[in-house]
Parts: structure tokens; C-alpha cells; sequence
């Protein structure tokens, strides 16, 4: 009977299968995004009418806040992704929980500028200033894909500090789960200057 | 972590510059052109610093800036037609 002995051949990229996966997923998730902010482009450019419908005060400066809050949690979740290869547990899931409180104050942010869009009559397909219907679905489209992202980044943050705490995790989960916040703020460098500012008053 | 806390302030940084330049009401294409360049820049010193790409296999760096390059590319076929369709527009009476 033939032995079976099982082939190892090196990693091409010398990058861990896992942190392989992400990769993949965020280059897939970037063509995503690029898909709905071109077909932003697209009616915008094709709409001559298009609606600017935000203000300086408040919708411009709240942009601004969330913006800081993101970015500042890619630099609590690289604290500790550096914490938790140094071995310092307790550090590592303070920073961590830092992250999901950023990352929840964010969605809190977002979902105020949402209702506050929405009381002035603005849906995914009502224009209450008159103009074309598309940039209430364009800014929502985008912002909601958005905003869920952060959402799932949250839960995945907690379910994994979770099982750091108990042992069943351990860096490498956090470092993949970073690079995944990571994408989601690098997402949101381009949703707000062109969802936000571009349609500044 | 210094050098994370520098990426920090530079990519904030940027965000006030884009935030300065849509304040100064520039004609909408060159704002367009000019926050997609801030964008790019901090997009890059993400993938870079935060996201580690600067200190991965330059094959791996390579095969992932590519991959989304090549999409994005292939996405602007369509621009033709939305002028075409800016240009069909009938003004509104």
C-alpha cells in the first residue's frame, strides 16, 4: 500500500492563512464600495439638479466628529493588537473595549445625523428640497453599507475580546480583526469627503 | 506606537485640509479632484501604517493594491454615458 505523506509547500506571500482570508474579503468588501460610490458619480454627474443638502452646522461638523472618533479607533485597536502581543492581556481588552465604545459612539453619531435627515423629510427616494430623488438613495445606500460595517466591526470586536479573555483567542485574532476596523476607517476617508463635503452648501 | 500616533495626527491633518479646502468653495471639479487626492493620500497611509501592507512581502503588497486597482479601473467605463446623459437633459422650464 502506497504511504501518504502530506505536501507542505511554503506561503507565496509568507502571510497566515487567516490573515490571507481577511485580505481577500477587504479586497473583495473595497470593490464593493468603489461599485456604490461610482454609481454615486454616475447619477451625479448625471443629474445637473443635484441637491447639496448639507449645512456647515450641523451635519458638516458632526461628519467631522465621527470622522476623528473613527480614526482614532484604528489607533485604540493597534494599542491593542500591540499590547496583546506583548503579552499584556489586561491592557490589550481595555484597549479593545476602547475601540468598540469609539466605535459605538460612531454609529450613535451616524444614526443622529440619520434621523435628523429623516424628520427633514429626506428618504432613500424623497427629495424634500425638490430635487432629484437619487441623492437621498445615494446617501443612504452608502452611509447605511457603511454603518452596518461598523455595527458587525463592534460585535465582532466583543465576541472576540470575549474569547481573548477566556483564552480560546489569541493576537493574531486581534491583529485580523483590526485589519478589518482598519478597512472600515479607510472606507469612511472616502465616504466623507465625497458624500459630505462634495454635497456641502 | 510613536509612529502610529504620527500616521494619527497626519491623517487627521488631512481631514482638516479637506475640510479648509471645501470651506474655500472651489469650482466642484477641482474639489472633486482634490478630495480624492487627500482621500488616496490617507487611504494610503492606512494600507501602508495601520493595515501593515509597508511591511508585508512586496508580492503580497503588490498583488493586493493591484487587485483593487484593476476593479476600480474597470468600473469607469461607464462615465462616457452619464455625460451623455448630463448632455441629453432638457432644461427645466
Amino acid at each position: 500500500m502506497a504511504e501518504l505523506t502530506a505536501v507542505h509547500e511554503p506561503s507565496p506571500f509568507a502571510v497566515p492563512s487567516r490573515k490571507l482570508g481577511i485580505w481577500m474579503f477587504i479586497v473583495a468588501d473595497a470593490a464593493t464600495f468603489a461599485a456604490l460610490l461610482f454609481a454615486y458619480g454616475y447619477v451625479r454627474v448625471a443629474n445637473p439638479d443635484w441637491t447639496h443638502p448639507f449645512a456647515f452646522w450641523p451635519s458638516i461638523a458632526n461628519g467631522i466628529v465621527m470622522t476623528v472618533v473613527l480614526l482614532t479607533s484604528s489607533l485604540t485597536v493597534i494599542a491593542a493588537v500591540l499590547a496583546a502581543q506583548a503579552g499584556r492581556k489586561a491592557a490589550a481588552l481595555r484597549w479593545l473595549g476602547a475601540t468598540m465604545l469609539l466605535g459605538t459612539l460612531f454609529a450613535a453619531l451616524h444614526l443622529r445625523e440619520w434621523v435628523s435627515m429623516l424628520g427633514a423629510g429626506w428618504r432613500p427616494f424623497r427629495n424634500p428640497l425638490g430635487g432629484t430623488p437619487l441623492v437621498g438613495a445615494t446617501f443612504f445606500s452608502v452611509t447605511g453599507l457603511h454603518l452596518l460595517h461598523v455595527l458587525v466591526g463592534v460585535i465582532v470586536l466583543a465576541v472576540i475580546a470575549l474569547g481573548y479573555r477566556r483564552g480560546r483567542f489569541d493576537a493574531d485574532h486581534l491583529e485580523t480583526t483590526g485589519l478589518y476596523w482598519h478597512f472600515v476607517d479607510l472606507v469612511w476617508m472616502f465616504v466623507f469627503p465625497l458624500i459630505y463635503l462634495l454635497n456641502m452648501r | 506606537m510613536k509612529r502610529y500616533v504620527v500616521v494619527w495626527f497626519a491623517l487627521l491633518a488631512i481631514v482638516a485640509v479637506e475640510v479648509v479646502v471645501t470651506l474655500a468653495h472651489p469650482p466642484t471639479g477641482l474639489l472633486l479632484a482634490g478630495l480624492l487626492l487627500l482621500a488616496g493620500i490617507e487611504a494610503g497611509l492606512g494600507l501602508l501604517y495601520f493595515m501593515h501592507l509597508k511591511y508585508e512581502r512586496r508580492s503580497f503588497m503588490w498583488s493586493v493594491i493591484l487587485a483593487v486597482v484593476i476593479a476600480v479601473v474597470l468600473m469607469d467605463h461607464f462615465w462616457l454615458d452619464a455625460f451623455r446623459l448630463l448632455h441629453q437633459r432638457i432644461s427645466a422650464p
